[in-house]
């Protein structure tokens, strides 16, 4: 298997793409697509794979800055990494690449320059391509078509992997559809939320020849440096008054603001995650009975809560208990959070799940959120239970 | 929502465009239509308009500065340029606010995200409801990908900008294209505007507004300003 590197791909593809077998990142025009293929590029490099980058509509020098904008140094790796300069050729302009295709329109001579690569790479490989509908649009939709296919078979025969960012401007239909159901071994569709203007992107496995299809789709965002970060859009922090909510958001945060109006009144937290390849947006609710309509505003389009307690005060759990029905009653997910363990007298989480009477699948992990102490396991857990498998 | 054109005697003949209209531009070299296209989006910025201006011929700084030049007060935070150039004459220069680098005109991949991705910004953060999507020019465009290319890529924008409200002025160079690229690419646009050589200078006009075209008009260009004669 090699991993694409994309948070939660590589989960719903069991692992990531089997040697010899082969992925299509199929991105709607204006989406960050092309992103996909450049993170599984370096991925691959970074743990010990070889890589070569198939540049179709950039210069290569100008793919080394990109790749730098991300914080991906590929010349880092010497020979293990290779451009195909498919690219040059098309303005006349020269190449200092290892591979140069001679004719960029003509998809012969960039088979001949795959061919060549995938002999001189150690295997497994990854070949990825910067952009197929480039060079559909060059050398002709049923020219390139059948010229995938010749490559997908070297990739088998080398025990290489190749991974195409493919823009799917409108084509013919049948051009399409064979991209996206039928010419490679998967395909991971990376799409935008389109309204008036497209305002949110999201990824998602549409096919996966070697294992069951999971269908679910994550949001995400591209980060400069990082990449492609699964994105959570809302995260609810709740619980009585003093639980820790406050504490509890800004462990989590890389960015955070509390507003606090009249002494402790209202309080509203608001924090940014960023944590192994998932980002989120984190809200705290208020602590109190009269604000429960706003918990029930907030639960709308939350994702998943997190129910802070302080372990010690077990006088406040029943409010705490009412606070989850509200937001349980939208079927979120949810983690109660056993805060200040470090606390004399604090309960342990199975004494809290007695004491509640909660039921076992409800999770309930232990922090002390004044040390951050167990807020990033509860934070995964809740990712996952959010993201699914 | 409609829009003018801040070209004013073909602005009152033709009255409000509505929202969602995709207008061709085509005319001779150096009858000033990168003038003429800065212009338009200027009367955008007028009208409170978002501006996204997809430059292939001058690099994104020059086009920004263009404005600066004729309006001290210009809203730089309501302008997107979509520069095609300066990554071309191999400068490393990075993203700003107003400017978004796209590798080189064949990149209709990358442009097309860049495009989205200012609509995206004056849509959602600054809460902008009108946009105008200048690209000059489609004939740039033209010399690195084919009709059919180019013509898909048409085809996705102008019908954002259709489903935006939004108003899209495209820019072709007259002479530099055969018959059937015209003919094709005209199929895409609700109206155009169009200029040509006259024994004084240049002359231009509005198509497919109203049933008949405008009369031609000469001009003279002053800054943001266009004044129209005859
Ligand atoms: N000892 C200890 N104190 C904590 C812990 N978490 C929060 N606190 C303290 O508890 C008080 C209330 O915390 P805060 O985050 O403001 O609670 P909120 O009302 O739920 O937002 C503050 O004084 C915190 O420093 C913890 O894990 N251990
Ligand atoms: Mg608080």
């Amino acid at each position: 298997m090699i991993a694409t590197g994309i948070p939660k791909l590589d989960d719903y593809l069991h692992g990531g793409v089997p040697i010899g077998e082969t992925l299509v990142y199929y991105a709607h025009p204006g989406v960050e697509g092309a992103v996909f293929g450049m993170q599984s590029l370096f991925h691959a490099l970074s743990t010990g794979i070889s890589g070569v980058y198939v540049a179709s509509s950039t210069e290569p020098r100008r793919i080394r800055e990109q790749l730098g904008e991300f914080g991906w140094d590929v010349d880092a790796y010497g020979d293990r990494f290779a451009i195909i300069d498919a690219f040059s050729g098309l303005i006349g302009a020269d190449s200092h690449e290892r591979y140069v295709v001679a004719d960029p329109g003509d998809v012969r001579s960039l088979t001949q320059c795959i061919h060549n690569a995938m002999e001189d790479l150690r295997e497994p490989g990854v070949l990825v391509f910067e952009s197929l509908s480039t060079i559909m649009d060059l050398c002709g939709e049923s020219e390139t078509l059948d010229a995938i296919e010749e490559w997908n078979q070297y990739a088998m025969l080398y025990d290489h992997v190749m991974i195409y960012n493919f823009t799917a401007w409108p084509y013919s239909d049948d051009t399409l559809l064979s991209i996206k159901e039928n010419i490679c071994d998967s395909t991971v569709s990376v799409g935008g939320i389109v309204g008036d203007v497209i305002f949110g992107q999201y990824f998602g496995v549409l096919k996966a020849n070697w294992t069951d299809v999971v269908r679910k789709y994550i949001l995400f965002k591209v980060l400069k440096p990082g990449g492609v970060r699964a994105y959570i859009p809302k995260i609810l922090v709740t619980g009585p008054f003093d639980a820790g909510k406050s504490t509890f958001v800004h462990a989590l945060s890389t960015r955070a603001v509390s507003v606090d109006r009249f002494g402790t009144t209202i309080a509203l937290d608001h924090g940014h995650v960023d944590h192994k390849g998932f980002a989120a947006d984190i809200f705290g609710t208020p602590g109190q009975e009269r604000f429960d309509p706003i918990i029930k505003l907030l639960s709308g389009e939350a994702m998943g809560v997190f129910l802070v307690l302080d372990s010690t005060r077990s006088e406040d759990f029943a409010r705490g208990k009412q606070m989850l029905e509200i937001t349980r009653s939208f079927g979120l997910p949810v983690v109660i959070v056993a805060n200040k363990q470090d606390c004399d007298g604090a309960l342990t989480p199975e004494n809290i799940r007695d004491k509640l009477d909660m039921p076992e699948n409800i999770l309930i992990m232990p922090a002390v959120a004044t040390t951050g102490e167990g807020v990033f396991e509860a934070f995964e857990t809740l990712i996952d239970m959010v993201t699914g498998v | 929502m409609t829009y003018k054109l801040g070209i004013s005697r073909l602005d009152e003949l033709i009255g409000d465009i509505k929202s969602g209209t995709n207008i061709m531009m085509i005319g001779p070299p150096i009858s000033r239509k990168d003038d003429i296209t800065n212009i338009i989006a200027h009367q955008g910025l007028l009208d409170a308009n978002a501006v996204v201006i997809v430059s292939t011929r001058e690099p994104g700084n020059n086009v920004l500065e263009w404005f600066e030049r004729y309006d001290s007060d210009v809203p730089v935070d309501r302008i997107g340029i979509v520069d095609c150039v300066t990554r071309t004459l191999g400068f490393g220069a990075s993203d700003t606010d107003n400017i978004k680098m796209a590798s080189s005109p064949v990149d209709l991949t990358g442009i097309g995200v860049k495009i989205s991705q200012f609509l995206e910004h004056f849509w959602m953060e600054m809460q902008l409801r009108e946009t105008r999507l200048c690209i000059n020019s489609l004939s740039t465009i033209l010399m690195y990908s084919n009709l059919q290319t180019v013509f898909r890529f048409l085809h996705v924008f102008t019908g954002r900008m259709k489903a935006a409200n939004a108003l899209g002025i495209y820019v072709i160079e007259e002479g530099m294209h055969d018959e059937k690229t015209i003919v094709t690419l005209k199929q895409l646009f609700d109206g155009m505007i169009e200029i040509r050589g006259s024994e004084e200078g240049y002359q231009i006009r509005a198509v497919g507004f109203t049933p008949k075209p405008t009369p031609w008009f000469d001009y003279e260009v002053d800054g943001t300003n266009i004044v129209l004669r005859g």
